[in-house]
Parts: structure tokens; sequence; C-alpha cells
């Protein structure tokens, strides 16, 4: 009896999925247009699904020819689990923003404040407002607050 | 920390400091305890203000992966001349 081949396909697409969940972080988030619309992806995640696919169904209808009749479930369920994970944090964690209702809006004037600045300098929103750039003697056309999600 | 992340980045604009989230609280932007270790952040947020300080134009993304592009901003800040 010839000896069983690897189902190369079952590791293939189990591999291409976790590659799928793990470089949205290390790789497409850094580009909003990769990272806006996960596309790059969800096509990762379409081709790894589909070499599972396929090696499922050698693993089940030719199992003289193929292995991987255990491993062709569990690394399919593992890899629903990514594609689960992926798109829980992508359609519902991310979203989950406090919804601000009390912030200034388009038409108010914005609240003043002063805070310390990268040498612990009190910076007030007024002085932005009216204080010159190092090249120019107008004041600022205008300013814009940002304000940054995270710790550091 | 700030001040090394601007010098090695190169950031010419100014970066200013809420440790206290007093003017992330002013501005109804507190998002608690979704701060990596269960500090009170900041949700995200950009205004752009005209020369009197009046609000021309706000964005309080929904899904804080989605921000404004760059390009955007500078359209808006176009139009306020």
């Amino acid at each position: 009896m010839t000896p069983r081949r690897w189902n190369w396909h079952l590791w293939a697409g189990f591999v291409l999925c976790l590659i799928a969940l793990a470089s949205y972080f290390f790789v497409f988030a850094r580009f909003p247009v990769t990272r806006d619309v996960p596309w790059a992806n969800f096509l990762l995640f379409g081709t790894g699904i589909a070499f599972l696919f396929v090696g499922v169904k050698h693993a089940f209808r030719e199992p003289q020819q193929y292995r991987g009749k255990i491993a062709g479930p569990i690394l399919s369920l593992l890899s629903l689990l990514a594609v689960g994970f992926f798109c829980f944090l992508i359609f519902y964690q991310t979203r989950q923003l406090p919804a601000s209702a009390g912030a200034p809006r388009i038409g108010q004037r914005a609240p003043e404040f002063v805070l310390p600045d990268t040498n612990n300098q009190p910076v007030s929103l007024s002085s932005l407002l009216s204080t010159p750039l190092a090249n120019s003697q107008a004041s600022p056309k205008g300013v814009l607050l940002v304000f940054y999600r995270g710790y550091w | 920390m700030s001040r090394d992340l601007c010098q090695k980045a190169g950031y010419t604009y100014t970066f200013l400091s809420d440790p206290k989230a007093e003017v992330i609280r002013q501005y109804d932007l507190l998002h608690p305890g979704a701060g990596v270790n269960g500090q009170d952040i900041a949700r995200p947020a950009e205004f752009l203000l005209d020369s009197s300080g009046v609000i021309r134009w706000v964005n309080l993304t929904e899904d804080f992966r989605v921000r404004a592009r760059p390009e955007q901003i500078i359209e808006e800040a176009k139009a306020l001349k």
C-alpha cells in the first residue's frame, strides 16, 4: 500500500489563517487603506479557509491517499475561531466607544484649557489661537485639536 | 516620554499632556477603563477650530480603527481660509 501523502492543504490553510489574523496588527493596520476595511485580511482568511476545505475533502473522500482525518477538523475549528475572533475585534470591539454627547459641537466655541507641553510649560488654547507660528507675523488661521486614544 | 517621542519622530506640532484627564472630561471624551491596564483614556476625536476658537469641524469616529485621513483634514482646514 502506498504511503499516504501529507495533507499540505490543511496546514497551508491553517497557517494562512494565522497569518491573516496576525498580519492585521503587525502590517495592515499601519495603512489606512488596509486598516479601515481589512480587505487584505479577509482575502487571506478566505484563501486559508479554501485550502482547509480542500484538505478536509481530501482527508475524508480519499483517506487512502491523504492523511488528516483528525488534524483536518481540529485545524479547521482553530481557523474558524481565528476568523471569529478577528471579526469580533473588527466589527464589535473597536466600536465600543462612549457616546460623548457632551462634546463641543460645530458652531460652539471650544472650551478654554491650560495643559503642560513636553517641556512642562503651560500652554493655553487661547495662546495657541493667538501666537503666530515661527515663520510668520499673523495669528494662526485655526487650531486642530487631536485627542489621542491611549496612555503613555 | 512624549518629548523623546517628539524628538525621535521629528514632530513640530505642540504635544500637550492631560494626565488627570481634566480636559478630556471637559470635552466629554472620557473612555473609562479602556486603557491597557484599565486606565481611563480618551476616545479619539479631532476638532478643527477657526482663528476665533469656534469649532468648524468635528470628527468623533464611531470605530477607533477608522480615523480621519490627513488629506481630509487639510481640505477642511483650507475651507477655513
